[in-house]
């Protein structure tokens, strides 16, 4: 919105208060630092996964500004953190509570998730969509790659299976069994095999309108279809591809996520469990690679 | 307030927005300039109450505070802060002078960039 020749007095205002704002801010965290620091090492379950995002407890979430006077301000946004961003753009057009979005909210999403990410995202693609895009996500176990795949083959060094090793492997296969059919899969194992596995999501695929009508179709479109996987709290996304079908709709929950994926978007089961954006990838070339997506 | 906190019942910022709205203002930067006072407002309340509260009771404060259940933080602070009430609408009231003094400084910016 450009903003009007001579409202010289909405300027002053604008650039007094951001000022005044700036300053309370840095008072308080000066002042509470050690209470802050404490709060962002002891509430990865609570909102938070950085001092930056820490902000947000001391600012409600602000009105649009005014292109002109955030293009003014650009030199000072550049400087903070755009997981923030991502946050607070979220939290305006998400609902309190975790539900399929409407219409309305789908596509407000769905801006704000391809402002900040450059790729393609789509709540519907090819004339298909799951039964929602935010919901609950669950913690998923390993899944056995090739036959014989077990937890003494399946990571890569010592650090990942000191890291994932306690979530254990799932008794049953995926939804398209094993991701490569070799059967001396060590030797030929791909690196898109091991990412598969590694950033993979169940999703209710069986709840995807249209699809008792059409079984063989989508369950050909779900196929390691890429996802972008967002925790709205933190701001930290991942791209996910589908490999399982789940969870049953009595759990209560909408989707489950690799221990990686967990992990990275800090989301845990069980009494702590929370909510994510799931929207699809359009990647007809196979050009993004799965894992991590920095802001 | 467009956001509801566990202070709200507090704020009377009418006496700020009549005289925001004596200047010649788009609705976008009416918004703009609401949503700047609030967040004045609610850094300016955060800080009475950290500054009243011991380190342990900090830490609940900003669990209760982001979990946004506003009567269970209301509770505690009360139980904890003394005439919380009074303290706090003290911090707005103070503020609210800065804001005034803002808006009336940019009234007379208003009138001289007009004549």
């Amino acid at each position: 919105m450009p903003v009007k020749k001579g409202n010289s007095h909405y300027q002053f205002l604008a650039k007094k208060w951001t000022d005044r704002h700036r300053d309370l801010q840095s008072k308080i965290f000066t002042k509470h630092e050690e209470s802050f620091k404490w709060f962002a090492d002891n509430s990865k379950q609570l909102v938070v996964g950085s001092l930056a995002g820490i902000m947000l407890l001391t600012t409600p979430v602000l009105d649009k500004i005014p292109q002109a006077f955030s293009s003014g301000s650009a030199q000072v946004a550049q400087t903070i953190d755009k997981k923030v961003f991502l946050i607070y753009d979220l939290r305006k057009v998400l609902p309190s509570d975790v539900r399929a979005l409407t219409p309305d909210e789908e596509k407000d999403v769905t801006t704000v998730l391809s402002r900040n990410f450059d790729f393609s995202i789509k709540a519907e693609l090819e004339g298909k969509r799951l039964n929602t895009t935010y919901g609950i996500i669950g913690a998923e176990q390993h899944l056995a790659r090739f036959p014989g795949d077990n937890m003494f083959t399946h990571f890569k060094n010592a650090d990942d299976a000191q890291k994932y090793w306690s979530s254990g492997m799932a008794p049953g296969l995926g939804a398209w069994r094993y991701f490569t059919d070799a059967s001396d899969a060590l030797g030929v194992l791909t690196q898109e095999d091991i990412d598969r596995e590694k950033y993979y999501i169940a999703v209710q695929t069986f709840l995807a309108p249209g699809f008792d009508s059409n079984t063989k179709e989508y369950t050909d479109f779900f196929k390691y279809r890429k996802m972008l996987v967002v925790n709205p709290q933190n701001g930290k996304a991942i791209v996910a591809d589908i490999a399982d079908a789940g969870p049953s709709p009595w759990t209560g929950k909408q989707l489950g996520g690799s221990p990686e994926v967990m992990s990275y978007l800090e989301r845990f089961d069980g009494a702590q469990k929370g909510a994510v954006l799931y929207f699809f990838i359009d990647d007809p070339n196979d050009t993004i690679p799965l894992g991590p997506v920095n802001l | 307030m467009k956001h509801k906190f566990f202070y709200t019942h507090l704020i009377q910022i009418t006496d700020v927005t009549i005289r925001l709205s004596e200047l010649d203002l788009t609705e976008d930067e009416k918004n703009h300039l609401l949503s700047l006072m609030e967040a004045n407002i609610h850094s300016a309340v955060i800080d009475t109450v950290l500054s009243e509260l011991s380190k342990e009771d900090k830490k609940i404060f900003l669990q209760n505070l982001v979990s946004e259940n506003h009567e269970k933080t209301w509770e505690h602070l009360k139980s904890r802060i003394e005439k919380l009430d009074v303290k706090i609408t003290k911090a707005i009231e103070n503020l609210k002078e800065d804001l005034i003094k803002d808006v009336l400084e940019a009234q007379k910016l208003s009138k001289e960039s007009n004549s």
